[in-house]
């Protein structure tokens, strides 16, 4: 038997920092570790090493653990001794790497739910939803009584749109608590208020804050409820008093330049906003350059607007997913037809209560016509909480089936596929229920999802006879108003102008295809004459879904759009204004100070304002 | 030394012409607009390159390069027959019937005895309305070559419109040797029938013109069953279930495998020649009925769908598009603004095919419910049909089908329509539900379809 001499061990250390040797970190044979009687031997070692980090002899311990997993690179001790140790000295990828391992390790429920919290947190601490869900479920399933694994869980959950999984993880945390938490309260307020569910997230943090008084986010979130159930002046105050107390805190300056320019204090946003423009945030760019434009200065507006879509571009690496989602499109195109969809089958009968299906792209008006139509008795607002998108992605577990979405759909055909679309309808009406919407007195629930475009297909299989609405808008108009916002939209599609001409054009021109091969109940109406002619208007779409036209507020209620319809309500309710045509055509005036603004958009969206009839605005 | 550029190869002109030619006759439209193009870069001024460039040009669908090109062609080389014969085409395609006109003389006159130039003039009169001038110069290319199947359709066609049916459906006989209506009848040795009787089933009736055809001349089946009771129908098998309807039909097949042993057959439009229709003796419309399953389903459906105020009006704006003369009638969706620009209106389209996606690029303020999709054939449409106060068609099988059934219809036809719509009416022996809307100037639908939204 030989053996392996000194110069013969590989003694690269690996990529990721952690101080191993990479052999016994992120290229290692995971099937060579050792076993678990094994590493008993070295469980004392380990034990030492947890003691000699306790007691502060910090290079001592990760000499140690770092020997110890040179022999035993599962040893778990040693193993969470080096993470922390990493964690403290932001070496961020081996920090990652080794909760990757801790959490992967076998061993009793608790400790493997612990150390998949500490992967979910890394994540959530980066904004990595998705990738936190996996390590939060995990800690959940292994250790279901654990609060903090039912907290983060929670984080997760909310943070990626899933809001009411996410509220019952909060309750559930709350529940195994035995006790209030400021910070777990907190957290659920701001899920309930992500829901719509104002007065609840009020009454949570009222408790939150009384347990917590210095959770800053708290402060906030608690005063975007009050600001969102139309107490302005209580929202201010809240703010006015946390930034008192933490007054360099940049969010809470931004919501309450937010307020400013609600109350249409121009000025005062460039007061409170006055740092050099290299040292804002994106955020802070476009509520500046907002300020900016009202109080009409359209060129700085547009350079602070540009400023904040390098800043997003440069730093935050968001570009436009053009590909990926052109070759989307292609796909549901060449899926989607008349022929195919036709033997298909559709759930039936009419619902007891229609969804009315919203299309937009954003900044063109869908959430000012959701408003107006909250405020006719017998409407519901779904916003933006539809469980389409899942559902689609649903179907081949559902159907049994191998394949993705839409092919998948071919699977309807086929034995008891043909119940498929009443089951789907039932998993919708269901989650429109959980979310209070399915009150008594409502006929009509609207869904604003941004990803309505991509599933009418879906819609005509389980709401064949929904109405659909397109709220239409100069389209010049509509890269003005996005130009202007620092948010986040579908394929990165924020990242510049040209992107969201480009993403613009890809999905006017894939609800051109869903029109023209579907029997759809669809609706053009115009932002221009929403907010110029706004009860006829809005007479026209109620007339058109069914609505009993006795339903209608007068045009003097609707204009002021102050009105509290019962919840819950959207998130957009927290920017309600009064009706008022300030954006109509707005464009006109930004081309004529800038006349090469649009210059790099006009080929791919003249087509479109000649095909919406705006040509002769143009002219 | 040839003087060619190194890795160029130059052939003869005769061959590149002859390659060009036959490009453009075996349909290779894109690789012969290629080698035009090229060939005309290198000669200019060459007028038969011009010539047949200007053709390629015109089926490619540029008719204005078309006709520059072949004007200097024919300035060029005035003394080619052929090419104001063609030009007589490609004018008519531009819609400039009275250069057609001259553009034909001049091909006669340059060659007398060519046939094809006369029948080229006898369409354009055709499209002009001057039917007796059409009949004429028809005469003339079959006094010519006897045998011109074209010539003698054309001549029907005249006829026909001019109301001479007698003599048109004489004429109308050479249908069958045109040559697309290749494959239209059985190969069989059996006689064509000729109005004898025939014992049950023995009598093979063939559909064998478009849809509206079979849906216009199925009201004589019952007229030949009397002399041939239950003949056997052969037909496609988008018109079984409506055409099963008919009284006195007897099987109906789709295949010729399944016609069984007939004694003798017949053309569904070789009926009226039988029956020695004229406008005063055309059976009533009536024949069809919608299923009144279909139609309460339909009902239901349309209640769900439409708002109770508005009027609904069904709208098909596009025939086949392999129709000879599908140019002619089929419009686009947005020539119908209109109609979409009234607050009282729900358009129903029972389009169906290809064309339906331009329902897609609708934004007009009249709500457009697109039934397409959901048709699954002629009995739909009849149900649907039942529902709507009327029906805005082009010259296609729906505006058949609705004037079978006696639902109101505005049939937007072009100047010189087909020979059934006859001339200078508003209605039709055929089917009194419908009301004709005239081109008033060859392809121009300007005024057509607001004459069509007043009477609404």
């Amino acid at each position: 038997m030989g053996t392996v001499g000194q110069e013969k061990l590989d003694q690269a250390l690996c990529r990721c920092a952690s101080g191993l040797r990479r052999v016994r970190c992120c290229d290692a044979d995971i099937s060579a570790w050792p076993g678990l009687a094994a590493l008993e031997v070295l469980e004392a070692q380990g034990q030492e090493t947890v003691k000699l980090f306790n007691e502060k002899q910090y290079a001592e311990a990760e000499a140690q653990a770092l020997k110890l997993l040179d022999l035993a690179p599962n040893l778990r001790p040693a193993l969470r001794v080096l993470y922390e140790i990493r964690k403290a000295q932001k070496r961020g990828a081996a920090e990652e790497a080794l909760a990757i391992r801790l959490a992967a390790l076998p061993g009793e429920p608790t400790v493997r739910a612990a150390a998949n919290v500490l992967l979910a947190q890394h994540y959530v601490g980066q904004g990595r939803y998705a990738q936190a869900r996996p390590p939060a479920a995990e800690a959940v399933m292994a250790s279901p009584k654990d609060a903090t694994a039912q907290h983060v869980l929670g984080v997760v959950l909310t943070e990626s749109g899933e809001l009411q999984a996410g509220e019952r993880h909060y309750r559930r945390a709350v529940a195994l608590l035995g006790r209030d938490d400021g910070v777990v309260l907190a957290n659920l307020a701001w899920n309930l208020k992500l829901q719509g569910r104002l007065d609840e997230a009020v009454a949570f943090y009222e408790k939150a804050l009384t347990l917590r008084p210095d959770n800053r986010r708290g402060q906030g979130g608690y005063a975007q409820v009050e600001f969102a159930r139309g107490n302005r002046e209580k929202a201010l105050r809240l703010l006015d008093e946390a930034l008192a107390r933490w007054p360099d805190d940049r969010t809470l300056r931004l919501l309450r330049a937010m307020g400013d320019l609600a109350q249409g204090n121009a000025e005062a946003v460039l007061a409170r906003i006055a740092d050099a423009p290299e040292a804002l945030h994106a955020t802070e760019l476009c509520i500046r350059g907002q300020a900016l434009a009202r109080l009409a200065r359209p060129v700085e507006a547009v350079q602070h607007y540009a400023s904040a879509k390098q800043l997003q571009r440069e730093r935050h690496g968001q570009h436009y997913q053009a590909e990926e989602f052109a070759a989307k499109a292609a796909a549901y195109k060449a899926y989607f037809t008349a022929e195919r969809l036709q033997p298909l089958p559709r759930a039936a009968p009419p619902p007891a209560r229609q969804p009315v299906f919203l299309l937009g792209f954003p900044r063109s008006g869908s959430s000012l016509l959701e408003q107006l139509l909250g405020q006719v008795p017998g409407f519901a607002m779904g916003d933006e909480f539809s469980p389409l998108a899942d559902l689609s992605r649903a179907i081949p577990a559902l159907a049994g089936a191998t394949g993705d979405y839409p092919e998948v759909l071919d699977h309807l055909l086929v034995g008891d596929g043909g119940a498929l679309p009443q089951r789907l309808r039932q998993r919708y009406e269901e989650a429109r229920m959980q979310l209070g919407l399915a009150r008594p007195d409502v006929r009509f629930i609207t869904d604003r999802s941004a990803s309505n475009p991509w599933q009418l297909g879906l819609i005509k299989l389980l709401f064949p006879e929904a109405p659909v609405i397109h709220v239409l808008r100069h389209p010049l108009d509509v890269m003005l108003s996005n130009l202007a916002q620092d948010r986040r939209l579908e394929a990165n599609c924020n990242a510049s102008m040209p992107a969201l001409a480009r993403h613009y054009a890809l999905l006017m021109s894939l609800i051109r295809h869903f029109r023209g091969q579907l029997t759809l109940r669809y609706l053009p109406v115009r932002y221009e004459d929403l907010v110029t002619d706004t009860a006829p208007t809005l007479g026209r779409v109620l007339d058109f879904i069914g609505a009993p036209p006795a339903a209608q507020p007068p045009e003097a209620l609707l204009r002021a759009n102050s009105a509290m319809p019962p919840g819950p309500l959207p998130a957009h309710f927290s920017g309600r204004e009064p009706v008022h045509a300030r954006g109509v055509y707005r464009h006109r005036a930004y081309q004529s100070h800038m006349p090469a603004l649009f210059a790099e958009v006009r080929d791919i969206l003249d087509p479109w304002i000649t095909e919406l009839g705006y040509a002769e605005a143009e002219a | 030394m040839s003087g060619a550029q190194e890795g160029k190869q130059v052939i003869p002109l005769a061959d590149a012409l002859a390659r060009l030619a036959a490009l453009e006759q075996a349909n290779k439209l894109v690789e012969a607009d290629d080698l035009a193009n090229r060939m005309l870069a290198a000669m200019p001024e060459h007028p038969h390159i011009l010539h047949l460039g200007g053709i390629i040009a015109y089926r490619n669908g540029r008719v204005a390069q078309a006709v520059e090109r072949m004007e200097k062609s024919m300035a060029l080389a005035p003394e080619a027959a052929l090419y104001p014969r063609n030009m007589c085409e490609v004018y008519r395609g531009a819609g400039r019937l009275d250069d057609a006109v001259r553009a034909g003389q001049r091909a006669i006159a340059l060659a007398p005895s060519d046939a094809r130039a006369y029948f080229n003039l006898a369409l354009i009169h055709y499209e002009r309305l001057d039917l007796d001038e059409a009949v004429r110069i028809a005469d003339e290319a079959i006094a010519l070559d006897p045998a011109f199947a074209e010539a003698h359709f054309e001549k029907a066609e005249a006829l026909l419109l001019a109301g001479r049916m007698k003599e048109g459906w004489e004429s109308y006989e050479w249908r069958f040797k045109l040559k697309q209506a290749e494959g239209m009848l059985p190969k069989t040795d059996k006689p064509q029938w000729e109005g004898q009787p025939l014992p049950p089933g023995k009598l093979l009736i063939v559909g064998d013109q478009g849809f509206g055809d079979c849906i216009q001349f199925s009201r004589l089946i019952p007229w030949a069953a009397l002399l041939c009771p239950q003949p056997v129908l052969a037909c496609s098998g988008e018109l079984t279930t409506i055409l099963r309807q008919i009284r006195g039909v007897g099987k109906i097949v789709t295949r010729w495998e399944d016609t069984g042993d007939y004694e003798a057959y017949i053309p569904l439009s070789g009926l009226p020649r039988l029956a020695g229709i004229t406008t005063q003796n055309i059976p009533p419309a009536g024949y069809l009925t919608p299923d009144p399953a279909l139609v309460k389903s339909w009902g239901e459906r349309l209640d769900r769908l439409t708002q109770k105020d508005k009027r609904r009006i069904a709208l098909v704006w596009a025939g086949r598009p392999t129709h000879k003369n599908d140019r002619k009638r089929t419009l686009k969706l947005e020539q119908f603004a209109p109609l979409f620009a009234r607050d009282d209106l729900t358009i129903l389209t029972v389009q169906k095919g290809e064309q339906i996606s331009q329902v897609g690029g609708y934004y007009g303020r009249a709500p457009l419910l697109n039934l397409g999709p959901e048709i699954a054939d002629f009995a739909d449409t009849m149900a649907i049909l039942q529902h709507v106060e009327r029906l805005v068609s082009i010259d296609t099988s729906v505006a058949h089908i609705a004037g079978a059934i006696g639902v109101p219809t505005a049939l937007v036809l072009p100047h010189a329509p087909d020979w059934r719509w006859l001339l200078a009416r508003e209605d039709t022996p055929w089917y009194p539900s419908l009301r004709l809307f005239r081109q008033e100037r060859a392809y121009d639908w300007s005024g057509v379809i607001e004459r069509v939204c007043a009477s609404i």
